[in-house]
Formats: structure tokens, C-alpha cells, sequence
């Protein structure tokens, strides 16, 4: 049976003002299939759950249909709610403990719905319990507990058998795994597929982002009560389209990633309307305070509600409505149709006296992300940072920064160019004047772009930005050189001064090179602090693979002026497919030996593969004819014989042995009852 | 940071020397004409007699009083240095900044005309144009400027060469920053020594050219100078009137030229933050 919620609003009452819960959510969840909800805290998942089972609280606004296979649901009384609750609709709660009666056994209350709803006697209803309970891993010793007995993640599996006795048509899991631990999980995972192939509807509300992932069919996105991006499971770790999306990828601890966690910049809202207010046409972004109390920043919001987290926003995206517009196979609510590229290079290339250092080169860096570059020194990695920068100029191709002309932005207007890029240097001890002062270094951008010209304002800004990459603000330290500081601080100095004036895109140029281990931790900490704070794009050009691991959302590999492979950093590291980047992945850890082919009997010519002298899988061709960049999968790749996905584990089917047969457990059951 | 530089600059012994003497020849210079006690044209003393109470460094073959000569004579060789080396200086400035900075073809045009001049020999041009023009000496020293800018531009040219190229010119390009705040706040305060050391060197070559130029007889024979002093005095060597009447204005020239350098070097030393620590303060 498929359900079908359409315009579904939710609004809480309160005395003084309402929370829209719920706003046009429109969501088809398909037999055989499951659609996982995911979002923060606060964002109506629960509520969306409450809704379809029609236990919503009383002073609850609700309008819009729920609809099971084109019928309708009726939700105006008990009466005609209680003929599919439960029987065709069915929901596991997500806080058991709260949720079961602390006064009764936990078999008794998984047994109640099959005497309530069933014309079953007690013994087959017991019977039919404890097998579903068995099934998820709870002993027979545990049924006749009391639910303070159990843990959490115990009683949490007891709500799932609740609420899946009856076999319902469509299941709600509301949080089914948020505390259960792993192997306990797969058990849940288990539940879902055997449920798929029972041709079932499921809707799985999660904020575990890698489980919904791997079990779901299709994922909603929602935020403040609206569905911000609905997509295909497996794009939402490696290649979402909405900002939303991707900045709860980048906040979930998956796996896979080697990135350090990040997080989605400001605090969650929650939509609120004061009462006094007849017409709701006002709507404030009420942040959810720890106390309680509701500090009401009164912005009308017609426009996206993420505007003000998000990483791409424009003037527009306040109060442009938007809605959620298919693409492809996404539905993404946002005016900038999806992550926007904040600089694309179409075949930029760049030769300095007949040497050629960038051949031509497609790259395209997504807003809000951080892309590392990685390659040997000498590779073209500071040349492609200065063409991306605007500092050098190409001998051919296109550069786009933030879908306009970057050489025409250089041409006519570069100031206003050279506010949006941050760039910061290697060598900040050179890329400082050894003349000028602290105080003078930070207020160089402030007095290019005149931005103001007295001392006193000058101060405040410099002072602002000290306290931001985290350095003194006396008096004493604005008047030091920048010989008399450590390499540490004098690279917090650069970092100040690439932030000074706010720009979207920050370049940084091997920032931590000349750094030890312990100064480069907390500067390359500072940096993606300000990063996820400030929702910059940046692009990280290092050599240090193990570094680039730790920060990157993406990754490019460069060879010899020519990007070899790019692609989300997780599957770069996990997988890598050209020979070149699993070299410097092992070079990076001291195990790769440089690979001479002595057999080889034609010399490579110009227009080969640069790693075929030293690729083990090269083959004749190789060394005659490069091969083109193209796209596989989600990576692009230039290479004629990657190396095969070796890390694609087949997924192990876990389930707990039983050794006691059903025969048993139920007699046994039985007489545990009785004495 | 003045305080600083201050103290830095009392306590280093080559300021002390230099601006000791260049402070008393630039005094020499503004008040000696007062301070002369007597007429320097006047020529109604005894000629050629030793040193007298009366005249201190004696009189010479017109008998006019040597001390008085030698005053007015550091007073003009000096003035015709300073603004002969203060033009030189701009022009050779400007034009090496000028052509560093933008290169390309006005690069090419400006540093060929600096080739021409620099094969141009030129006091043969300052000595033509003295016999035929007879120009007033503050003329002659603005020629000889506009002869002696290329050495200061094409060094001026080579740093703002280097400097274009360094990182910190490329931050500030990158920022957005104008030719002009680039030139103002960046290549102008770097190069600050190239200044002084060329602005000294052009000085000395200016007061070597006046010298000379007035020791070949090409200036005004009355006019009071260093090198007519030094040409008239070796007429009569041979009377013993070196001590008292050649050697004046030869310690004259060779001291102040040798404070000039002195100055400079200290300036540099003190004014370049970096240079300063490395040397610390125990260069001299």
C-alpha cells in the first residue's frame, strides 16, 4: 500500500504565539520501498509521524490529506482513526521508556495490541510475541521483565515488535536506532528489508545519516517543517544538491569519512507566529533558547528559511518564496536551483616560457565546500591556486567565479573581485611587509578597499579579527613585526588578513607547510572553524595527503599540471582508482617504493600518461596516448586501467543465532508465566 | 617606534660621526657667509701671507682672506650638491620606479635613453654647455641631473623588479590595491636605502663635478668654490702655501663627502627593521 501525504500543515497553539510544525509537506512513501525523514531536532519528523497516526496534541492546527492508496484518511474522530491505527498504519515510538507502561511486562504489552485488534486467544498471541520479540534479539528471560529493567536500546526493539505484530501496511520508525549500538542496529536494518520484500510501506525518521543511506530508498530532507531536498539514498553522503543536505552529510561522524566533523553555521529556528497577530502573514525566526524563553528576532520570512545558515545565500533568497522544484531525480527547494559552483575552470591552462605547468584543466568548486588539491611539489598545484585566485592569467579557457566571467571581473572591476577571494600564503614571513607593523599588515585590506581611514576604526577592525584567529589584541602585539613572531602566529596574521574583508572563497596556498605538527593542528582547526562559522568555500592546496584527509569535502589529485582524479575525499581515500593517487596515499605513510618499469621497451612520448614510467598497471598505450579525464560514478578519472574498487565489502547478513528452538521458547515462556 | 629609533640611532657611532660633521658643514654652509670675517672679494690685504690673527688661514695671491673664501665656498659647493643629488634623485626615482613597475614599452624607451646618457660622457656636455652658455650655477646643477638619473633608476628599476615579484607586493595586488597605493605604501618605503645611498653618491659626484668643473676654470672666476680654491692654490705651491691655503679646502671636500656616507649608512642600518636585527648594534 503506498501513502501519499499531500499539503500536509501542522501548526502548535499555544497562548501567545503558534509553531508551524509542518508546512506543505507533500511526500509519497511507496510499498516495497522506504523513504527515510531526516533533518535536526526540531525540524517536525516526530511530528510528521504523530500526524499520520493522528495523535497529535489537542491544540494542534492540522490540514492537508494523508491518503492510503488514493482513499483518504478520515482523522475527525477516535472512532474512524482506531480502523486503520495500528492494523494498517502502524508507529514505533521513539522513546520507549516514556512510551511503555512501566507497570506491565513487556510481553504482556507487545501481546495487547494482538488482543485488542485480533480475535486470537492468548496463548497464540503470547506465542506470535515472544517469536517477534526473539526475533530482535531480546532473550526469553527478558519478556517477562518489567521495562525499568530493560535499557534503552532493549526497550527500543520492544516498541519496533509492538509495532510491527499487527503487520500493518505502512510503518513508521520514528528514531528506530538512536540508541542502539551497532550490532543492534543491523538488526533494525534487518526488520527494514525483510519488510521491504513483505512489499511494505516504510517511513523511517532518523537522524542517523549513514543508516537512512543504506536503507532507505529515497530520502526527504526536512527543515523548520519543510521538505528542503528529497533524493536518492545513495547521493545523500557523497552528493547532495541542497546546502541543507550536504552541511548534515558533513555534520554526520559516517564511516567512511576521514573528515573532521563540521556543522551547519548560526542555530536552529523554529518558526513561530505571534497569536495577536489575525492573519499569519508574519512569520518570525524564534531561536530555541535553553531556558525557555523565546528571543524573537522579528524577520518577516517569506523567503527560504535556511537563507540565514545558508552557505550560498543571496539578498533574494530572503524573500523569494521557493518550492521544492524537481531535478533530475531530486526535488530541491532553493531559489539557486541546488549547491552552486563558486568558480569553475573550463580548460584553463598556463605554460611559463614553453614549460607548461597547468595543461588544460576542468575544475569546478562547490559553495560551502572545502577542496583540497593534492600532487608533488612542482605539479602546477600554486599555479592553479593563483589562476583561481586571479592573481595570474591563463593563456587559454574559461574561468567562471560565481557565474560571472572572471577575466572580464579582473579586467574591469577587480576590486570588487579581490573582496570575494581570500587568499592566504605559504610564507606569510615574505607575504607580510617586513615595514609594516601588526596593526599596519591587518589594516592593509581595509585601507585598499578604503573602507575607512581613521585610526580609531581601523583599531576596532583589526582587533576583531585578531580575537577571531584567536591572538592578543594589546597594544604591545599590533606594534611587533612580523619577524619578531612565531611562525604560528604569523600564519593566524595571514589568516586575518584573508578574512578581512569577508570573503565567500578562501585560498589557501599550503597554509601549514612550515608549520610543526602541533602549531599546523591548531591553525588547520582554526581555519575550518572559520570556515563552517563564516560557510566559506575554500580550496586547500597542500601536499600533505594525510592533512588533505582531515579537512577536504572533495578531492583533486594533480600530476604534472593535469588533475588526475577528483572526487568526494571519502571515496578518494577509501577507493582510490588512478595509480597515481593510491602512490600518494602510500608515499604519504612511507610504504610506496617508486615503481621503475625495466622492461619496458618504448620510451613514453610527450603525449602519454606523466606516471606511466612508474605506473605498475601501465600498458603500451599508455605511454603513447594520455587518457581524457571522464566521470565514473562520482568521480572524475583520467586513467586507462584504474585500479579496481577493492574496498566494496559485500554486506554482511548479521543476525544473532538462536539456539533455542521456537518449541521450546514458547513452553518455556508459558511456564515462566505460570509459576 | 620613534622612541625606539631614537635611541637606536644615538647610540650608533656612524650617526654620531656623520650627522656631527654634516650637521656642521650644513651650519658651515647657512651661516658662514655671516660668520666670514671679512669680504671674500675684498682684496685690499697683503697677498699671499701666512696666517695672522687677523686672517687665519692667511690670504691669497689677490690677497683676500682664505677663511672667508673657504665659507662662502662651502656654503655654495654645498647647496650646488644638495640640489644637483635632490633632483638626480627624483629623476631617477621616478623614472626607475616607472619603468619597473609597469615595464613593457615604456620600460624599453626609458631604460635606452638611461643607456645613452650613461655612454654620454657627461662633463664633456656640462663643459660645452659652461664655455658656451655661461649658465648660472643652479642651472649647470640641474643639467648635471637630468645627466646623472641613470645609475639611481636602473638600481631603483632592479629592486622594484625583485620587489614586484615578491610575495608580500602579489598579497597586497591580490587585495585589490591600485598601482599607486602599491607604489606609495609598498616599492617607495622599501627601497628607502637605494635612496640614500644614491642621493649621497650623487651628492659627492656633484660636489666632485663642481669642483672640477670650477678647477678647469669654467665657472664664474669670482664665484667662490672648493675646486677654484684648490686650482688658484696650486699655482703657488711651490711658496710652502699648501698647508694654509690647498689643504683647507681638500680636508674641506674629503670630510664632508666621507660624513655623507658615514649618514647613510647608519640610516640604512637603523631605518631597515631587518637589518638592524641581524647586525644588532655592534656593526661599527
Amino acid at each position: 500500500m503506498n501513502m501519499k501525504i499531500s499539503s500536509l500543515n501542522v501548526i502548535y497553539k499555544n497562548k501567545s504565539h503558534c509553531i508551524h510544525a509542518l508546512d506543505k509537506v507533500k511526500l509519497e512513501i511507496k510499498a516495497g520501498e522506504c523513504t527515510a525523514l531526516i533533518g535536526e531536532s526540531g525540524s517536525g519528523k516526530s511530528t510528521l509521524a504523530n500526524a499520520c497516526l493522528g495523535i497529535l496534541p489537542k491544540n494542534t492546527c492540522f490540514s492537508g490529506s494523508i491518503a492510503l492508496d488514493n482513499s483518504p484518511l478520515n482523522y475527525c474522530n477516535e472512532e474512524t482513526i482506531n480502523q486503520f491505527r495500528w492494523k494498517k498504519i502502524a508507529l514505533a515510538f521513539q522513546n520507549g521508556a516514556a512510551n511503555l507502561n512501566p507497570v506491565q511486562k513487556i510481553i504482556d504489552q507487545v501481546t495487547e495490541p494482538l488482543l485488542i485488534h485480533t480475535d486470537i486467544d492468548k496463548a497464540t498471541a503470547l506465542k506470535i510475541a515472544s517469536q517477534s520479540l526473539n526475533k530482535l534479539g531480546l532473550s526469553p528471560d527478558q519478556l517477562l521483565l518489567f521495562p525499568h529493567q530493560l535499557s534503552g536500546g532493549q526497550l527500543q526493539r520492544v516498541m519496533l515488535t509492538m509495532a510491527l505484530i499487527l503487520d500493518p501496511e505502512v510503518i513508521i520508525l520514528d528514531e528506530p536506532t538512536a540508541c542502539l549500538d551497532a550490532i543492534t542496529k543491523s538488526l533494525v536494518a534487518n526488520v527494514i528489508e525483510e519488510n521491504k520484500h513483505k512489499n511494505k510501506a516504510i517511513l523511517l525518521i532518523t537522524h542517523d545519516l549513514e543508516f537512512a543511506a543504506n536503507n532507505s530508498n529515497t530520502i526527504a530532507v526536512l527543515y523548520a517543517g519543510q521538505i528542503m531536498e528529497q533524493l536518492p539514498a545513495k547521493h545523500l553522503l557523497t552528493s547532495p544538491k541542497h546546502p541543507y543536505t550536504m552541511a548534515l552529510a558533513r555534520s554526520y561522524p559516517a564511516t567512511n569519512t576521514a573528515r573532521d566533523l563540521g556543522g551547519i553555521k548560526g542555530d536552529f529556528c523554529l518558526r513561530t507566529t505571534h497569536n495577536n497577530h489575525d492573519q499569519p502573514t508574519h512569520r518570525h525566526l524564534t531561536h530555541n533558547k535553553l531556558h525557555g524563553e523565546h528571543n524573537t528576532n522579528h524577520i518577516p520570512i517569506d523567503g527560504c528559511l535556511f537563507h540565514n545558515r545558508c552557505t550560498q545565500e543571496l539578498t533574494l533568497c530572503k524573500h523569494q518564496k521557493v518550492k521544492l522544484i524537481p531535478q533530475q531525480d531530486h526535488h530541491i527547494r532553493c531559489l539557486r536551483n541546488g549547491i552552486v559552483n563558486i568558480l569553475e575552470l573550463k580548460e584553463a591552462s598556463k605554460s611559463h616560457d614553453g614549460i607548461v605547468a597547468l595543461h588544460k584543466n576542468d575544475l569546478t568548486i562547490k559553495a560551502g565546500e572545502v577542496f583540497s588539491l593534492v600532487g608533488e611539489s612542482g605539479s602546477g598545484k600554486s599555479t592553479l591556486a593563483m589562476i583561481a585566485a586571479g592573481i595570474l592569467k591563463t593563456d587559454s579557457g574559461k574561468r567562471i567565479f560565481k557565474g560571472k566571467n572572471m577575466d572580464e571581473l579582473i579586467k574591469y572591476n577587480y576590486k570588487s573581485l579581490s573582496k570575494q577571494i581570500g587568499f592566504i600564503f605559504q610564507n606569510q614571513s615574505s607575504a607580510l611587509s617586513h615595514r609594516f607593523n601588526i596593526f599596519e599588515a591587518i589594516a592593509e585590506p581595509f585601507r585598499i578597499h578604503k573602507i575607512t581611514e581613521s585610526k580609531e576604526e581601523l583599531l576596532v577592525l583589526v582587533k576583531k579579527l585578531l580575537t577571531d584567529v584567536h591572538l592578543p589584541t594589546e597594544e604591545a602585539f599590533l606594534k611587533y613585526y612580523p619577524h619578531q613572531l612565531n611562525q604560528g602566529s604569523l600564519q593566524r596574521v595571514g589568516i586575518a588578513r584573508a578574512l578581512a574583508l569577508k570573503p565567500s572563497f578562501l585560498i589557501a596556498d599550503e597554509p601549514t607547510s612550515s608549520l610543526d605538527p602541533s602549531v599546523q593542528a591548531k591553525v588547520v582547526k582554526l581555519l575550518l572553524e572559520l570556515q563552517i562559522e563564516l560557510g566559506l568555500s575554500m580550496l586547500f592546496i597542500t601536499h600533505d595527503i594525510g592533512l588533505a584527509r582531515k579537512i577536504s569535502d572533495r578531492l583533486g589529485v594533480i600530476l604534472q599540471g593535469q588533475l588526475v582524479e577528483i572526487g568526494p575525499a571519502s571515496l578518494l581515500f577509501g577507493t582510490p582508482a588512478h595509480p597515481y593517487t593510491k602512490f600518494l596515499i602510500d608515499s604519504a605513510a612511507g610504504l610506496a617504493k617508486i615503481y621503475i618499469d625495466h622492461n619496458q621497451t618504448t620510451t613514453p612520448l610527450k603525449s602519454g600518461c606523466s606516471f606511466s614510467m612508474h605506473c605498475p598497471r601501465a600498458r603500451e598505450h599508455c605511454h603513447q596516448l594520455a587518457p581524457q579525464i571522464k566521470l565514473h560514478g562520482e568521480r572524475l578519472l583520467a586513467c586507462h586501467y584504474p585500479l579496481p574498487d577493492y574496498i566494496k565489502q559485500h554486506q554482511s547478513n548479521l543476525y544473532i543465532k538462536q539456539n533455542i528452538s521456537d518449541q521450546d521458547l514458547h513452553s518455556k515462556t508459558l511456564s515462566t508465566i505460570a509459576s | 617606534m620613534h622612541i625606539n629609533l631614537r635611541t637606536n640611532f644615538i647610540s650608533d657611532p656612524w650617526f654620531l660621526i656623520g650627522a656631527s660633521f654634516t650637521t656642521l658643514f650644513c651650519l658651515i654652509a647657512l651661516i658662514g657667509p655671516i660668520l666670514s670675517p671679512h669680504d671674500p672679494w675684498e682684496m685690499s690685504f697683503d697677498p699671499i701671507s701666512p696666517p695672522t690673527i687677523e686672517h687665519i688661514l692667511g690670504t691669497n695671491d689677490c690677497g683676500q682672506d682664505i677663511f672667508s673664501e673657504l665659507l662662502y665656498s662651502i656654503h655654495n659647493t654645498i647647496f650646488f650638491g644638495l640640489s644637483s643629488g635632490f633632483t638626480t634623485l627624483i629623476f631617477g626615482v621616478a623614472i626607475g620606479l616607472t619603468s619597473g613597475w609597469y615595464g613593457g614599452k615604456i620600460d624599453l624607451f626609458l631604460m635606452r635613453l638611461a643607456d645613452i646618457l650613461l655612454a654620454t660622457p657627461s662633463i664633456m656636455i656640462l663643459i660645452l654647455a659652461a664655455s658656451f652658455f655661461h649658465p648660472s650655477p643652479i642651472t649647470l646643477a640641474l643639467l648635471l641631473a637630468l645627466l646623472m638619473w641613470p645609475t639611481i633608476s636602473k638600481v631603483v628599476r632592479a629592486n622594484t623588479l625583485i620587489l614586484r615579484e615578491s610575495l608580500h607586493i602579489k598579497a597586497a595586488k591580490q587585495m585589490g590595491a591600485s598601482n599607486w597605493y602599491i607604489i606609495k605604501r609598498h616599492l617607495l618605503p622599501e627601497m628607502y636605502p637605494i635612496y640614500l645611498i644614491g642621493f649621497t653618491s650623487k651628492i659627492r659626484s656633484a660636489v666632485f663635478m663642481e669642483a672640477s668643473l670650477a678647477f678647469l676654470g669654467l665657472f664664474d672666476p669670482t664665484r667662490k668654490s672648493l675646486g677654484i680654491m684648490i686650482s688658484y692654490s696650486l699655482k703657488y705651491y711651490y711658496l710652502g702655501i699648501w698647508w694654509n691655503w690647498l689643504m683647507p679646502p681638500i680636508i674641506c671636500l674629503s670630510v664632508l663627502i666621507t660624513a655623507t656616507t658615514f649618514l647613510a649608512i647608519s640610516l640604512e642600518k637603523v631605518m631597515d627593521p631587518r637589518l638592524k636585527e641581524s647586525l644588532g648594534d655592534n656593526l661599527a
